[in-house]
C-alpha cells in the first residue's frame, strides 16, 4: 500500500503544467468582407521562450511535446463581434482536440494533449464561426506544431 | 460620422512576469487597417488615424480612441464580466451542498469521510485577497485556464486576471494631440473601465505615446494567496493625416443632386 | 411655416450582420430621415423621403456597433426608367472618379491607393470588378471624406417617387459591397 502510494505525488505534476494557449485574434468583419481568414488572422502561444514561430500570422509553430496540453482559444478585433473556433483540423495520431466550454458560460474553448510528434512539423487547420454566418471558414494557410 | 477607434493591447502576462518587461511580450492590434496602420498584431503598432477638415479648416469629425487590454493564455474576455467571483461563489455552494451530503450520510455508509472532507476541500479551491491599495483583481478565487478553480495544495497553471491601464502619457499627450482619461462604462466586455481619448488631427504628423501597463503576480505569503501589481510601460504611436471633405456627387462643393 | 433648409437621410446598418448574411436586408439596414415632411417607411429599406426643391439632401452611414466600417459608396438615382441608360450616361457618382476629374492634376491618394490597390485587386474575385472599370481603386480613405448631400432640383416631379441605388461598402473585400435600390425621394407638392 504505501509502496504504491508514492507515484501518486508525481502524477499531478503532470497534469498541473501550464497548457499551452493558442490565441487566434479574428478580424471578424475583415473575414466576412472577403470569406477568407487570409490578412484577418493574427496567432500566438504562450510558448514563445521555448521556440515557438511565426507569431501575428496564422503560420503560427507552436513548440510542443508529446504530453502537453493544448489550448484553443478565439478573440474577436471587434468586440461585439462574435467568433468561435467550429473545429480543428489535425491528423489523429497526433492531437485530438475537443470543445469545451468555460463552467458556467456558452463560451467554447478548445483543447487536446499532444499524443505523439513525427519527426517533421504537424500541420494543423482552425476552422472559424464568425459573426452570424452558419457556415464557418477555415483557415487559408495552415499553422503548425514542431517538436 | 467615423467609427469608433479601438486599440487592443495583447499582452503574454506569464512571460512578461518573467520578463519583467512588455517588449516582445506585447502585441497591439487597432480597426484601422483599412485606414493605413502598420504593424497590426506586433510591438511596433502605428495607428493611422485621419482626420478631415471643412473648406473654412474647421475639424470636420472627432475621432475617439479607445484602449482595450487582454491577456494572452488567460480566461478569454468574453466571459461575463466578474466571472472569478461568480465561479467562486458557485463553488462554495457546490461545496456546502457536498458538506451537507456528507453530514446527512448514515453513519458506516460510503468511504473514509476524511477523504471525502479533504475533496471537498480541494474542491473549494483558493481564494486570493485583492489587494485595496490598487484597483488590482476583485477578491476571488484563482481559476486555471479552463475555468476551473485551482486547489490550494496545487501548482497548477492559474490563468491571470486582464492587465490595467494606469496611465497614457508621453508626447502625443504633451503636444496635446490626445487628451486620454479613464472612464467607467457599461460595457460588459471592458469590466466596466476603459481608457479613451479624443484626437487633434489639425496638426498631422508621427507622435508617440507610453502606456503604463499594471500586470498581477500570484505570490503566496504563508496560507494567503495575494496578487501582487507589477507595473510595466509599452511604447506605440500615432499617425495623424487630415485632408479636405469632398461632395461624394460633385467631387468638389456642394449642387444639385444629380438626378439624371 | 419656414421650410427646415436640411434634410438629412441615415443609414444604420448592421455591418457583421449584413456581411455575415450576404445582404441589406433581414433587417441590416434601417433608413431614417428628419425632414419636416411625412416620409413613409421610416427604419427600413423602403424609406421614401418626401422633400422639397431648393432643400439639401444629405446621406450618411452608421454602423450599429459604431466599431465597425461602414461608408457609402456611391448613391445613383435610378428614377421611373431603367438604370442601364443612367450607367452609361455617368449617373453613377463615386468619389474617387469625381474627384479625379476635379482635379486631373491632383497627387493621387496617399500610399493606400497606389502601393497596395494591386496586390488586394488581385485578392479580389469577380465580384467587385465592375467598380474598377475605370481602372482606379476608391480607398477606404477616400470614401471616408466624402459628404454626400445634394441639393433637390426644381424640375423634379412632385408626388412621384423618384428611387436611388445605394451602395455600402464595409471593409474592403469581394463580398464587402452591397446594396439597395428601395428608398427613394419624393418631392412635396408645391401646396403642401
Amino acid at each position: 500500500m504505501t509502496t504504491k502510494a508514492k507515484p501518486r505525488t508525481t502524477t499531478p505534476r503532470i497534469t498541473n503544467k501550464r497548457p499551452i494557449s493558442i490565441s487566434a485574434v479574428v478580424d471578424a468583419v475583415g473575414v466576412l468582407a472577403s470569406l477568407s481568414t487570409r490578412g484577418h488572422v493574427y496567432l500566438y502561444d504562450t510558448n514563445r521562450t521555448a521556440g515557438s514561430t511565426g507569431f501575428g500570422t496564422e503560420q503560427l509553430r507552436t513548440k510542443v511535446k508529446a504530453g502537453d496540453t493544448l489550448l484553443w482559444s478565439p478573440l474577436a478585433l471587434e468586440c461585439e463581434a462574435y467568433v468561435a473556433i467550429d473545429g480543428i483540423e489535425i491528423d489523429p495520431a497526433v492531437a485530438e482536440p475537443v470543445r469545451k466550454v468555460y463552467p458556467g458560460t456558452d463560451v467554447s474553448y478548445w483543447t487536446a494533449t499532444v499524443k505523439s510528434l513525427p519527426g517533421e512539423e504537424v500541420p494543423y487547420r482552425i476552422r472559424y464561426r464568425v459573426g452570424t454566418r452558419t457556415e464557418p471558414v477555415t483557415s487559408d494557410q495552415s499553422s503548425f506544431l514542431i517538436g | 460620422m467615423p467609427q469608433q477607434l479601438a486599440i487592443i493591447v495583447l499582452v503574454d502576462v506569464g512571460n512578461a512576469l518573467e520578463a519583467k518587461s512588455l517588449e516582445d511580450n506585447t502585441y497591439l492590434f487597432d480597426n484601422m487597417k483599412l485606414q493605413g496602420s502598420e504593424n497590426e498584431g506586433t510591438g511596433k503598432l502605428v495607428t493611422a488615424i485621419n482626420g478631415s477638415y471643412w473648406s473654412d479648416g474647421s475639424q470636420a469629425s472627432e475621432q475617439v480612441l479607445n484602449w482595450l487590454p487582454y491577456s494572452l493564455g488567460s480566461l478569454p474576455p468574453t466571459v461575463p464580466r466578474g466571472y472569478e467571483v461568480e465561479r467562486a461563489r458557485q463553488t462554495d455552494q457546490k461545496a456546502l451542498a457536498d458538506l451537507e451530503a456528507l453530514v446527512n450520510r448514515p453513519a458506516g455508509q460510503g468511504a473514509d469521510p476524511s477523504a471525502d472532507l479533504a475533496q471537498i476541500q480541494r474542491s473549494v479551491g483558493t481564494r486570493v485577497k485583492s489587494n485595496r491599495r490598487n484597483r488590482g483583481p476583485a477578491a476571488a478565487k484563482i481559476l486555471d485556464l479552463t475555468g476551473k478553480v485551482v486547489p490550494a495544495d496545487s501548482s497548477a497553471a492559474h490563468s491571470y486576471p486582464a492587465p490595467v491601464i494606469t496611465d497614457i502619457y508621453g508626447e502625443a499627450v504633451d503636444e496635446k494631440i490626445i487628451y486620454p482619461a479613464e472612464y467607467g462604462s457599461p460595457d460588459l466586455v471592458t469590466d466596466g473601465w476603459y481608457w479613451s481619448a479624443t484626437v487633434d488631427t489639425s496638426r498631422p504628423g508621427t507622435y508617440a505615446y507610453t502606456m503604463k501597463i499594471q500586470l498581477h503576480k500570484l505570490v503566496e505569503s504563508g496560507t494567503e494567496a495575494l496578487w501582487e501589481p507589477v507595473n510595466l510601460t509599452c511604447e506605440s504611436w500615432l499617425r495623424i493625416t487630415s485632408e479636405p471633405k469632398r461632395n461624394g456627387f460633385t467631387g468638389a462643393g456642394l449642387g444639385l443632386l444629380p438626378l439624371s | 411655416m419656414a421650410v427646415k433648409q436640411k434634410v438629412n437621410i441615415v443609414a444604420v446598418v448592421d455591418v457583421i450582420g449584413a456581411l455575415s448574411d450576404g445582404t441589406l436586408g433581414n433587417g441590416n439596414l434601417c433608413l431614417i430621415d428628419d425632414g419636416p415632411y411625412d416620409s413613409r417607411g421610416q427604419g427600413t429599406p423602403q424609406l421614401e423621403t418626401v422633400v422639397a426643391p431648393g432643400q439639401t439632401v444629405q446621406w450618411t452611414a452608421l454602423a450599429v456597433d459604431l466599431q465597425t466600417p461602414v461608408e457609402i459608396k456611391s448613391i445613383t438615382f435610378v428614377g421611373q426608367d431603367d438604370d442601364t441608360s443612367h450607367r452609361g450616361n455617368g449617373a453613377a457618382h463615386r468619389p474617387h472618379e469625381s474627384a479625379q476629374q476635379q482635379h486631373p492634376g491632383q497627387r493621387p491618394q496617399s500610399r493606400r491607393s497606389s502601393g497596395s490597390s494591386q496586390g488586394l485587386a488581385q485578392d479580389r474575385d469577380n465580384g467587385d470588378v465592375a467598380h474598377q472599370a475605370n481602372g482606379h481603386k476608391e480607398t477606404y480613405e477616400n470614401l471616408e471624406l466624402a459628404v454626400w448631400s445634394g441639393v433637390v432640383p426644381y424640375h423634379l416631379t412632385p408626388g412621384t417617387p423618384l428611387k436611388y441605388r445605394l451602395e455600402l461598402q464595409m471593409y474592403e473585400g469581394p463580398r464587402s459591397t452591397l446594396t439597395v435600390e428601395s428608398a427613394a425621394l419624393v418631392a412635396t407638392t408645391p401646396q403642401q
